[in-house]
């Protein structure tokens, strides 16, 4: 499923908005096409997070949003302009983080964030970068010496130097502890509350749940779902699992699976369907070992998304329809 | 925004990040030994020539030259884009708002402005040691500035097709071996001398012959306004080269590592 943007928003609205975009590697009998018709409308002042297995096409849509490879076609508008042919207006009001990056490893933070200074138009001052990242007690550390969380955080402080108003990034807090995680949700909230926009792809489900106002699930170069976190969990059963019983259950309103040693009872009526299953137990003296009860989750959907049949779809040779490979 | 602005902070830009690749060229010892070091070495051999010998110097400070052009220019800007494209620092870059050309043009710059500093000791040196002076000062730093250009072109060129550092040390070997040919083709049989002038060396030492030395193949003594017009065939190689290079780079430069 996959919406036009102006279904959302009228473009006066839009920070971001892609149109029929299609990425296409190679030519002639080696062509791959990576992006197969995707929309996409970020509204201004809100958190957008793309979601995807590995090969799904996330990467591939990010940098033509950034103007960092052409389209094969579709159009793409940041700020209204074109990533492109719009180059100098779009740069000095975006700010794009790549999924893997590199510093020159003699520098010092500090030196690396007065080099890039040098190449935006409104820098933040120096302490400012620093301090926003946590990074003022390892000014003078030369980036070769910086743990991978460190060099992500002076990343986004690079990232950050010209305070844009549109913010992509390619998987922000992979590497980082759990701790630097939150700060980086919180600061990517703050860019949000201050009125800027943020494009972002993530392989932490929890991340675009705690962040994004928006999720679109991608799978094999396409938009497959896309919505808030409630609307896209919104119809997906709740789930109930216990240690199998080895023997029948009652008739219940729901899908039985067993699998593994568990029993999962998969419903849409969560209430009505544990009432009964309990009161069975009850009746019956049963104990439901290891009893949980979970309620539709954004993971449950992405993963049933990437295990979905996708024989029919070529840039399916990329993905890894594993749960490896959702969650790397 | 205007043409004025635009040009504005394009200078800023690769100003700002030209200061930090010197800092980076002057932290690292082995490259600023090679870059400083190999062709002011070539310098000392000026003590041991006579002045008083006609033509004495000219293929020492044509070699000092080409030296200055191969290991601060050539090399050291190989070496600097293959291991900033592999560390994808590059990519990195090209993010921002600045944009391509002036991130190579600052990463070219420091080793520029080494050879125009080792051209300008020689300048100096060589009649204070009693040789001749240059005779056409501003067509020699223009001959040293097309140089300079045509050698970040074959530089560039060469990291297009370089895998990685390592590499760029057997990479980098035919721009080396073919400018010493053209700069040593004296030694080399003379059936080969009509085209080893195509070469940067060979240009290069042509240029330094018409524009320092003042003085024609004949080794007659040539005016000023002759000094620029002898020039003007090794000029024109070194623009040819420059065109060369930099159109192959056009088409190929990786910013990414190799796969």
């Amino acid at each position: 499923m996959t919406t036009a943007p102006t279904d959302a928003a009228t473009s006066t609205d839009l920070a971001i908005e892609v149109r029929d975009l299609t990425r296409t590697y190679g030519s002639g009998a080696d062509a791959f096409t990576a992006v197969r018709g995707v929309d996409l409308a970020v509204a201004r002042g809100t958190i957008h997070a793309l979601l995807g297995v590995n090969g799904a096409g996330k990467t591939s849509t990010m940098e033509v949003v950034e103007g960092l490879a052409p389209a094969s076609s579709g159009e793409v508008r940041v700020l209204g302009l074109h990533p492109v042919r719009d180059r100098a207006d779009v740069r000095r009001r975006t700010g794009v983080l790549l999924q893997r990056t590199g510093f020159v490893g003699d520098l010092t933070v500090a030196e690396t964030l007065q080099m890039w200074a040098t190449t935006v138009t409104d820098p933040r001052p120096l302490e400012e970068s620093l301090g926003m990242l946590d990074l003022l007690g390892r000014r003078d550390v030369a980036a070769r010496n910086l743990s991978g969380g460190e060099l992500r955080r002076l990343d986004l402080a690079c990232t950050l130097m010209g305070r844009p108003d549109v913010v992509m990034l390619d998987e922000p807090t992979t590497g980082l502890d759990p701790e630097s995680r939150r700060a980086v949700w919180d600061l990517i909230e703050g860019l949000r509350d201050a009125g800027g926009t943020v494009l972002l792809t993530t392989h932490f489900l929890d991340e675009a749940e705690q962040l994004a106002d928006q999720v679109s699930i991608m799978r094999a170069g396409r938009v497959v779902r896309e919505g808030t976190v409630a609307q896209i969990v919104a119809g997906e059963p709740s789930t109930i699992g216990f240690a199998d019983l080895g023997r029948d259950l009652p008739a219940l309103p729901a899908e039985v699976r067993v699998d593994r040693g568990r029993t999962e009872v998969r419903t849409a009526d969560l209430q009505p369907t544990l009432s009964a299953l309990l009161r069975w137990a009850d009746e019956h003296r049963v104990v439901l070992a290891d009893l949980a009860v979970s309620s539709p989750s954004l993971e449950a959907v992405f993963l049933r998304i990437a295990r979905e049949d996708g024989s029919a779809e070529p840039a399916d040779d990329l993905a890894d329809p594993t749960l490896e490979g959702a969650l790397r | 925004m205007s043409t004025a602005l635009d040009l504005a902070a394009g200078t800023r830009r690769v100003r700002g990040l030209a200061a930090t690749n010197t800092r980076l060229l002057l932290r690292n010892r082995l490259a600023t030994f090679y870059a400083f070091a190999v062709p002011l070495l070539a310098l000392t051999l000026l003590f041991s020539q006579d002045p008083s010998q006609p033509g004495a110097g000219l293929a020492t400070v044509a070699t000092v030259l080409s030296m200055a052009l191969l290991f601060p220019v050539y090399y050291n800007l190989l070496s600097v884009v293959v291991t900033r494209r592999d560390e994808l620092v590059l990519k990195r870059l090209r993010t921002g708002e600045v944009r391509d050309g002036e991130i190579l043009l600052s990463l070219a710059l420091p080793g520029v402005g080494v050879a125009l500093l080792i051209c300008l000791v020689t300048m100096v040196a060589t009649p204070l040691l009693g040789f001749s002076a240059p005779a056409n000062v501003p067509v020699m730093l223009l001959g040293m500035l097309v140089a300079c250009t045509a050698f970040v072109a074959l530089a560039l060129w060469t990291a297009a097709w370089t895998r990685n550092a390592e590499a760029a040390q057997l990479t980098s070997a035919p721009v080396i071996l073919l400018t010493m040919a053209g700069l040593f083709r004296v030694v080399l049989p003379e059936a080969a001398h009509d085209w080893l002038v195509v070469l940067p060396g060979a240009a290069v030492e042509e240029v330094v012959q018409a524009a320092w030395f003042g003085v024609a193949d004949d080794g007659s003594q040539l005016s000023l306004l002759e000094t620029a017009t002898a020039a003007g065939p090794g000029l024109a190689v070194l623009v040819a080269w420059t065109v060369l290079g930099l159109s192959l780079v056009a088409r190929s430069m990786p910013w990414e590592p190799r796969p």
